[in-house]
């Protein structure tokens, strides 16, 4: 188990920059980023495409590192953790959702989500009890058996929550959660989301060009040429 | 279940990897079977005709690829050296037989059939040579050329009965056959030839100084106790036939390995996104090796089985079809190639797994 500071912000970034060097010129995604976030916090990242969010998100969660400026994640700086306490980090207390869900297409949806249990070291019993109690709780105990591809993208979001939560995890990313969600289904979504920061005290952070999130978020910071304006 | 279910989403692909590795696992089997019906073919003799010791000429280690020729002043004095019991003189040739149309080269052997020694090691059918006019064939080359039990063939211009079917003759590039020694040494012309003696000493007589007699009275000879003649026929057949057992067993296990190591390389490009996604879920890197190993185990065991079913078969039709081709399968060869296999499975398994490393988290974003 890596050692957090529970009192202080769940995430800090320092004047953070990201450049992508490619063949003979390089591409700044992330410019000079500094914010925080604490517990039971849930921020947007509103932009278009190409502003720099998925990047920042990748920063946040510590998948990758800044050309310069500073990233701490649970008061330690990401560059003092070790691979193995990042990837015990991840697999304990971050929890991600993807742009398309991202369900892995030859489990069914218990398994997607007994999965990340199992990264977290959970024993088998304790794997079925969370995972039944969350379809549950999610309404999608039906779909228990049931393979992604014989799923509506609604019912895919679902799980994809799900497998985000089950290691109930402390800071929840979420890239374009509802981008491809009709209106009822992609506020159903954000509303759960917001449940989890309100209710059960969790750090949310999402990335978005969607404006019907913004209402739900305690703070939305804009992102365009990958800064915060 | 994912190792499973990943394979089965693709089952042409799936069934073209297994088929491609059984059939190397089969030509495993079918060296080592070919490699133990030849050490036995070869060797069987030797092991069968229990002399206490052989002496042959002593520039000559084995029967199988040396020369050696004792004159009958030798034999003759081999005989009455103090202690020996038997001493039988056995002349081999390499000669042809007709029959009809049908004509093959065999390892004569002449025997003398009252001393009990040099005859042939088993018989499935018939007995052995008693008169000059008679001759016993090895079983795969009767079968290859036709040569029905009971009928006659021409030696060198001379009709002879077949009287028995023998095996464990079978050298696999030659095979024995069986006739008197004074039909063998009438053939070469020059009487009182032998290749070897086979001695049998009197109860109580130490081997020893029987040895030491015939090596240091009798110039130019050698004698060999039954493990060392075998021993040594052992290791000459092995050097002529296991380099290239080796070279093909090699050949079929590299390109084992490689089906398997292609295979699960294309596996994992296919699903780098899967892998991507476990990663940033926090998946430790042994679990995503896991699910590599387990794909190859799985592969490698199905493969074995397809081989197992595949094998005997297989081996009843070459035999068929090549008489002289004999093997001979044990338990112990199987469950060894099984081993091999799947420790080439874990070879193949870190060949595709280097791959994970080129996986990165950013990948499950894009």
């Amino acid at each position: 188990m890596t050692a957090v500071d529970r009192t202080g912000p769940v995430i800090r970034l320092e004047g953070v920059t990201k450049v992508f060097d490619g063949s003979g010129h390089s591409t700044t995604a992330v410019h000079d980023v500094s914010f925080e976030a604490r517990r039971g916090e849930m921020v947007l990242f509103l932009g278009p495409s190409g502003s720099g969010k998925t990047t920042l998100l990748t920063l946040i969660a510590g998948l990758a590192k800044p050309t310069s400026g500073r990233v701490a994640l649970f008061g330690r700086g990401v560059d003092e953790y070790s691979a193995s306490e990042l990837q015990s980090l991840r697999a304990d207390k971050i929890g991600f959702i993807f742009q398309t869900f991202l369900l892995i297409e030859a489990l069914t949806a218990r398994e997607n989500i007994e999965i990340v249990l199992r990264f977290c070291g959970k024993r088998r019993a304790e794997r079925a009890r969370r995972t039944r109690t969350l379809l549950a709780e999610l309404g999608i105990e039906y779909l228990a058996d049931r393979f992604p591809r014989a799923m509506s993208q609604g019912e895919k979001q679902r799980v994809a929550i799900g497998r985000a939560i089950a290691n109930e995890a402390e800071l929840l990313i979420a890239d374009e959660p509802t981008g491809s969600l009709e209106t009822r289904q992609a506020l159903g979504i954000i509303g759960l989301l917001h449940a989890q920061a309100k209710a059960r005290s969790k750090t949310v952070i999402v990335a978005s060009h969607d404006l019907r999130l913004k209402d739900y978020a305690d703070r939305t910071l804009h992102l365009q040429d990958g800064e915060i304006r | 279940m994912y190792a499973i279910r990943t394979l089965r989403s693709q089952p042409l692909r799936l069934a073209l990897t297994v088929g491609g590795i059984a059939l190397c696992i089969v030509l495993m089997f079918f060296l080592l079977a070919v490699y133990r019906g030849v050490a036995d073919g070869s060797v069987e003799y030797i092991r069968q005709n229990r002399a206490d010791l052989w002496v042959l000429q002593e520039t000559a280690t084995n029967i199988l690829r040396g020369s050696s020729i004792l004159s009958a002043d030798q034999i003759y004095a081999i005989a009455r050296t103090p202690g020996v019991r038997t001493a039988a003189p056995v002349l081999f040739l390499l000669s042809t037989v007709r029959h009809g149309g049908q004509v093959g080269t065999v390892f004569l052997t002449g025997f003398d059939p009252d001393k009990g020694l040099g005859g042939p090691p088993q018989l499935s059918w018939g007995r052995s040579p008693r008169v000059d006019d008679e001759i016993v064939l090895d079983r795969s080359f009767a079968l290859k050329f036709g040569f029905k039990p009971g009928g006659e063939v021409d030696l060198q211009g001379h009709p002879l009965k077949i009287v028995g079917i023998s095996l464990g003759t079978n050298a696999f590039v030659i095979q024995y056959a069986f006739v008197t020694l004074r039909f063998a040494r009438n053939l070469i012309g020059v009487p009182g030839l032998a290749t070897c003696v086979l001695v049998n000493a009197e109860p109580g007589a130490g081997l020893g100084p029987i040895r030491e007699e015939i090596c240091d009275v009798l110039a130019g000879l050698n004698a060999y106790d039954q493990e060392t003649f075998l021993a040594n026929n052992v290791h000459e057949m092995r050097s002529g036939f296991l380099p290239l057992l080796y070279t093909v067993a090699a050949i079929g296990a590299i390109v084992l390995t490689a089906i398997l190591s292609l295979l699960l390389s294309v596996n994992i490009l296919e699903r780098r996104k899967d892998f991507a996604i476990l990663k940033t879920l926090g998946s430790p890197l042994p679990f995503l090796w896991g699910l590599v190993i387990k794909q190859a185990v799985l592969i490698a065991s199905v493969s074995c089985a397809a081989a197992l079913i595949l094998f005997f078969p297989l081996v009843q039709v070459i035999e068929r079809v090549s008489p002289e081709v004999t093997t001979r399968s044990t338990l112990g060869q199987i469950a060894g190639v099984i081993a091999a296999v799947l420790l080439m499975s874990l070879v193949s398994s870190l060949v595709a797994i280097r791959r994970l490393r080129r996986i990165y988290f950013l990948e499950a974003f894009s």
